[in-house]
């Protein structure tokens, strides 16, 4: 399997994205951006969509459509856009424009398949590196901001209380979101990007109450989850992205198991026996 | 004693409407003062005014910071009255009070931060709740984790709003007795906000008594008296003392009963 370069290229490509995937998931989960992340994608794809009709670099259209947004949602605060019917409305009028970019763009209908399903396995050497580069610098921010974006992710009043300056926090971590979709997407499409975004962070949160060992479980299986879906494709020619929704459903699964069972065994705690008398 | 905190003539409108008007008091270090009042007097209000959240509309409020004190936000530890966390996640105890340290572009904890997370804990008697999950423990425990993550930055003055609004009689007695024993030890500054009479007579030096537009300042018993607290509500009051109980109640009117104690 490795013989060939373009599955050395996926196999590269993906683990960069994976790792960074299941690390920005636990923070997607804690703030409660499932919905938005989803949105994300779907500017992403119009985004391309533009892009391709321009003849420029997908990527480019994605990046300047998400982060366009992060900023515009991120403005408005979180009062706003942690409410289901503007994003709602974001959501519909991308993905119209999405479709209106697709019907202009004629000849290119490969290239959109890719944008909405992923093409992991038709990536060049030079989206690697382009990947590697955005993915580093993502972990990079991510590793310096980690005591404040924890502290505002997890506990937001205690936060705000704190001093921190949580709307800041907020569109920065957003940019970093549209910028991680943005890749994302590359490799798994715009109907998946959910996938490696949500889908490990979940089964993290069932295997452990500490935060470093969240991120750690979630990076580990996002990187099993693509691994396993690029070998289970390359030897049966089905898509790469239905393998890997498959196994991290699998993975989350199985961790959801285990913590119903876990907590089924831990002993429950017995209420002291009172004994009131009634007579005089 | 030392002054630790000086509110000068701080008035504070908030949608055109004047939450607090003209308020002066000061606090000496290591003093408690409970802050009480009926809803809407504007007691969270003042909080977030000395934690520098809100900015006061009119006055001047200044924290008088020990000389080995670095900066304004880390001498303060603040207990907020509610927390807007998901009760389904399963954030581990020692995480949640280590959020309190000071930020630095560090992500790792060192030594010294991990020495105070413990004594954090220690202080709070939650040293064997570090590795719980935060939505498995019970109301008790979980405020006195709050105070952990208030405490671990080791601030000279702590506000604490409403601590103990979820918790039963003998919850709310246990919390305000462990933030008086670390007063003591610690020499700690405390503003404690509360609807209380009867803690905020135990265990603090004086009160502050907020009414919408008006406040009174000093000892419970020169506070809870007919004349003060019907200057205060602005219509006929007066205090009940009792071995265990101190409140304000409407004085007798001919409409309403009056319960002689």
């Amino acid at each position: 399997m490795f013989q060939y370069d373009f599955m050395q290229h996926a196999f590269l490509a993906g683990t960069a994205v994976a790792i960074m995937c299941g690390i920005i998931g636990v923070y997607v989960i804690a703030r409660g951006l499932a919905f938005i992340t989803h949105t994300f994608s779907h500017v992403g794809f119009a985004g391309a969509a533009f892009a391709v009709f321009m003849s420029w670099n997908p990527l480019a259209g994605m990046l300047l459509f998400t982060t366009t947004a992060a900023v515009s949602i991120g403005g408005l605060g979180a009062k706003v856009f942690r409410k289901d019917i503007p994003i709602s409305v974001v959501l519909s009028i991308v993905l119209g424009l999405g479709l209106l970019f697709l019907s202009l763009t004629k000849g290119q209908s490969n290239a959109m398949m890719a944008l909405l399903f992923g093409s992991i396995v038709g990536i060049d050497a030079s989206q690697v590196y382009e990947m590697f580069g955005l993915a580093v610098g993502i972990l990079v921010v991510l590793i310096l901001g980690y005591r404040m974006l924890t502290f505002d992710s997890f506990d937001p009043v205690g936060a705000e209380s704190a001093g921190l300056p949580t709307r800041f926090i907020s569109i920065a971590f957003l940019l970093l979101l549209s910028i991680s979709v943005a890749e994302a997407l590359q490799i798994v499409g715009a109907l998946l990007v959910f996938t490696l975004m949500t889908t490990p962070a979940a089964a993290a949160f069932s295997l452990t109450k500490s935060v470093s060992r969240m991120l750690l479980f979630s990076a580990v299986f996002a990187v099993i989850g693509v691994w396993s879906g690029l070998t289970l494709s390359f030897y049966t020619n089905a898509p790469v992205s239905f393998y890997i929704a498959a196994v991290e459903a699998v993975l989350y699964f199985a961790c959801r198991g285990w913590q119903v069972w876990r907590e089924k065994m831990l002993p429950s705690v017995k209420p002291e026996h009172v004994s009131v008398s009634t007579e005089m | 004693m030392e002054s630790a905190l000086s509110v000068e003539h701080v008035s504070v409108s908030l949608g055109g409407e004047w939450i607090l008007h003209d308020i002066s008091f000061e606090v000496r270090r290591g003093e408690m003062v409970s802050i009480i009042g009926p809803n809407g007097a504007g007691k969270s209000t003042l909080m977030k005014v000395l934690l520098g959240v809100l900015q006061p509309s009119r006055g001047r409020i200044t924290v008088h910071l020990p000389p080995a004190a670095k900066n304004r936000s880390r001498s303060i530890g603040y207990v907020p009255q509610s927390r807007q966390m998901d009760v389904d996640t399963s954030l581990r105890a020692w995480d949640f009070v280590s959020f309190g340290l000071p930020h630095t572009l560090r992500p790792w904890l060192n030594r010294k931060e991990r020495s105070r997370v413990r004594e954090a804990l220690e202080l709070t008697r939650c040293e064997e709740l570090a590795n719980q999950a935060i939505s498995r423990l019970s109301g008790g425990q979980r405020q006195r984790l709050y105070l952990a993550q208030a405490l671990v930055r080791n601030p000279d003055l702590l506000l604490l709003d409403e601590p103990t609004s979820n918790l039963d009689p003998g919850g709310q007695e246990m919390v305000v007795e462990l933030v008086n024993q670390i007063r003591q030890e610690r020499g700690t500054t405390v503003l404690l906000v509360t609807h209380d009479m009867h803690i905020a007579a135990k265990y603090s030096d004086r009160i502050l008594y907020l009414t919408r537009g008006r406040y009174a300042i000093g000892r419970v018993e020169d506070i809870v008296r007919p004349d003060v607290l019907t200057t205060l509500y602005g219509a006929p009051m007066t205090g009940i003392h009792e071995e265990t109980h101190t409140t304000a109640v409407p004085s007798r009117t001919s409409s309403m009963p009056y319960l002689e104690v």
